[in-house]
């Protein structure tokens, strides 16, 4: 058994290459990070040696590697067929092969032994002497399945939920924890290095706590061997392998129940309130109530506003706190509105074949309008507190919270510009986008990949020349009492963010006019 | 003497070297349920695609009621109903949701939209699913409000793909007594499907359609000339060899 689902895991690696062209660069880029990964990771942890607080860090990159696969299996539920027990419900396998079989196709790929490799990077950096070296190699080989055991417990008892729609949704909300945590890492990390900040001293002691859950005991078990305690080291292992058993056994017990328990995809909740807002205001309001509820219940939406206040206060990170801090808010501001038109930027793609129903309604300019501004006016309800809120706490950590109103004006504008490129994108150049199975956010099909990313450029350039007036107006009025200035450039950011959005719905609803069907045609295209 | 509910002339679309259609001419009575069918890959969906207004055709000419599709859009649009074959919804919506905004797209107040949407919930036994999001309805539920949504602005013609693929027999039923009531008070509807059962029991009217031209239309007398539907069906767009002979393991008498 064992054998057989390794071999059906080669076989999905293998058929990922003879998949699309996107298919086959994701798993190539997929192969080549994993190598990447393996050797960064070994050389990070082999250049500890000597270091007084080599034990802690090796302690806290063993963790980080265990949340890793403790969390990625939880986004990537789907995408490797072997993960779902209820895929093998239908054959006549008895539990106790399965788990073998399962936990083997788990081992199984670039990412399991890029682990290995890169963690046997303790052989150098932490291990001393051949028993030390050799507790080391038992180590690894322990922390690597429990990584796999932990993963595969925690998707199985997991199972029921993250096939249902909610349990995909909150699946797909751990998206940004992740993004957030990515771009603090890539962002801020550097930066605190390179001021001296954070030094590998500043590890020191965290393990007090760390050491006594498994990755820490694996570890500390790597020193106690190496500093001539073979005691400790040997209970601290047998602890591990422990450890790895009793989760064994809980998620053989989990699996026995996944695979005789029904499918929850069917079983859901009532919504609340039982009507359409803004029924009085025609099919522009009709339109925004749509995009008004999606905004509130469409995981995705959540994702992109979440995604949009991380990219702002990262954007910021490196100046906010220096006298030049207006820069801060600016390009926080830039950031912020642009990327609210780029996350909308192709609203019909993104509708997918429910576009039918809005393209055998709309009719003629004066009805695309409405669609435009009626979605428009749905976005901007949340964007304009969100981006406004996110440039006052900016300026409040600057310690000039006044000059929060600088921020939010060229919120107000980037918004609006925002807005406009993307009711013309999602007119002039919309694509149809597919969510694989298993990825938390629709990408676009092989083909239109290079459509995507020149309308995310395009936006920016856009927004950032139309932000040129504004962000001119505050330089050139910095001397100017604040208690005119301040009102006078938010009211004509907000008037100039207006006229450069009702451009945009003008334009957008021209262009559609001539094209509903084949817009029709890109959206039915759509896998969502 | 009216317009012919549907009339179509010399429809044609091409998708790069593939004809998909290649000259239809129909003509439907207003007041019939007609019935489009065919083989996989026979034109169908391209068809009536391009009847609702969804799909550009490279040449011909279709009029319901007398409005040209594609001289006057938003006239025609205005009179009909469309099901598409893939049932994707607005999926986060409630299925009231889902109807009162069908509604209100189409013009009707709120108010109004909303209380068709409550008598439609009740007709297709969708009352105790009402406020459930359609990201949670099964095939059947999904095609039901989307024939709901389909039909809440009233149009004179309906149009659906594949109406009961997927769908379970007590689903269907609620379907099919719904289109004979909307047809007997003098709408017209006009449908694609696999399934010749149905197609012989609801249809007065219906038309064969394969490798994108209509190989034989009229009444289901007329079609089925002395024959069962299924029959003259498979008479009329041919069957393949199947190569059974190698299946020679299959069944309890083999080991």
């Amino acid at each position: 058994m064992a054998w057989l689902l390794v071999q059906l895991k080669l076989r999905l690696l293998r058929n990922a290459l003879r998949a699309s062209n996107g298919a086959k660069v994701g798993f190539i880029a997929s192969t080549v990070l994993a190598a990447v990964a393996a050797v960064v990771i070994f050389i990070v942890l082999a250049r500890l040696r000597g270091h007084s607080a080599a034990v802690d860090l090796t302690t806290v990159i063993f963790t980080v590697v265990a949340f890793g696969w403790l969390i990625l299996p939880l986004i990537m539920f789907g995408l490797d067929s072997t993960l779902d027990p209820a895929t093998l419900a239908l054959y006549p396998l008895r539990t106790r092969p399965l788990a073998g079989g399962l936990l083997a196709a788990s081992a199984t790929g670039a990412w399991p032994a890029a682990n290995v490799i890169g963690l046997l990077g303790v052989t150098i950096g932490l291990a001393s002497g051949g028993f030390g070296v050799f507790i080391a190699v038992i180590a690894v080989l322990l922390q690597v399945m429990f990584c796999i055991t932990l993963a595969r417990f925690v998707t199985t008892a997991l199972a029921g939920m993250l096939r249902s729609r909610r349990g995909k949704d909150f699946a797909v909300l751990l998206i940004l924890p992740i993004f957030a945590l990515y771009e603090g890492f890539i962002q801020i990390v550097p930066r605190l290095t390179a001021e001296g900040k954070l030094t590998a001293a500043s590890f020191a002691g965290v393990d007090t706590w760390l050491r006594w859950i498994p990755p820490g005991l694996a570890a500390h078990a790597i020193q106690d061997a190496s500093d001539g305690h073979p005691g400790p080291a040997l209970l601290r292992l047998a602890m591990l392998a422990a450890i790895i058993v009793a989760l064994g056994w809980l998620w053989v017990r989990s699996l026995s129940r996944a695979l005789v328990t029904t499918d929850t995809s069917t079983q859901s909740a009532a919504v609340h309130g039982t009507a359409l807002p803004f029924g009085r205001y025609g099919l522009r309001g009709t339109v925004a109530a749509r995009f008004w509820i999606y905004q509130r219940r469409e995981p995705l939406s959540l994702i992109y506003w979440g995604i949009i206040a991380i990219i702002m206060v990262v954007a910021s990170v490196s100046t906010v706190l220096t006298p030049r801090y207006m820069i801060a808010l600016i390009i926080s501001g830039f950031f912020g509105g642009a990327f609210v038109g780029v996350f909308h930027a192709n609203a019909i793609g993104m509708s997918g074949p429910a576009f039918a129903l809005e393209a055998t309604a709309l009719n003629g300019r004066r009805g695309l309008r409405a669609y435009f501004s009626g979605q428009d006016l749905a976005i901007a309800v949340i964007a304009v507190p969100l981006l406004t809120v996110v440039s006052f706490g900016l300026a409040a950590v600057a310690k000039h919270p006044v000059d929060g109103f600088l921020g939010m004006a060229v919120d107000l504008v980037a918004i609006g510009a925002g807005l406009a490129l993307a009711n013309i994108f999602t007119a002039a150049s919309p694509y149809p986008v597919e969510k694989r199975s298993g990825t938390p956010t629709p990408r676009a099909v092989d083909g239109y990949m290079g459509l995507s990313v020149g309308v995310t450029f395009m936006s920016l350039i856009a927004v950032l020349v139309a932000a040129v007036p504004i962000i001119l107006s505050v330089n050139l009025t910095a001397t100017a009492p604040a208690a005119t200035r301040m009102p006078l450039l938010v009211l004509g950011a907000a008037v100039y963010g207006l006229a450069l959005t009702c451009v945009g719905v003008a334009i957008a609803a021209q262009v559609a006019e001539r094209k509903v069907p084949e817009l029709y045609q890109i959206a039915v295209r759509s896998k969502l | 003497m009216g317009h012919p509910a549907i009339e179509v002339r010399g429809l044609h679309k091409s998708f790069g070297d593939k004809q998909a259609v290649a000259g239809i001419d129909l003509e439907i009575a207003a007041g019939s349920l007609a019935g489009l069918v065919g083989p996989n890959g026979a034109g169908k969906t391209t068809s009536l695609s391009m009847m609702t207004g969804l799909l550009r055709p490279d040449s011909g000419r279709i009029l319901i009621e007398g409005l040209d599709v594609w001289a006057d859009p938003p006239a025609a649009k205005a009179i009909i109903g469309v099901v598409p074959a893939e049932v994707r919804l607005f999926e986060r919506l409630s299925g009231e949701e889902l109807l009162e905004y069908s509604g209100r797209l189409r013009g009707l107040p709120a108010g109004e939209a909303r209380d068709r949407a409550a008598q439609l919930l009740g007709v297709l036994d969708l009352a105790s699913d009402a406020r459930r999001l359609v990201a949670d309805y099964s095939t059947g539920m999904r095609k039901k409000v989307a024939l709901g949504c389909a039909l809440i602005h009233n149009p004179s013609v309906l149009f659906l793909d594949e109406p009961l693929e997927g769908v379970d027999p007590v689903s269907a039923d609620v379907i099919r007594r719904l289109l004979t009531r909307y047809v007997g008070s003098g709408s017209t509807v006009l449908f694609s499907s696999h399934v010749m059962e149905l197609v012989e029991q609801v249809c007065d009217h219906v038309s064969v359609i394969d490798k994108g031209e209509i190989v034989a239309t009229g009444t289901i007398d007329e079609v089925r000339g002395g024959k069962t539907l299924q029959r003259a069906f498979i008479d009329l767009v041919g069957s393949k060899a199947t190569g059974e002979e190698g299946l020679s393991w299959l069944g309890s008498s083999s080991s």
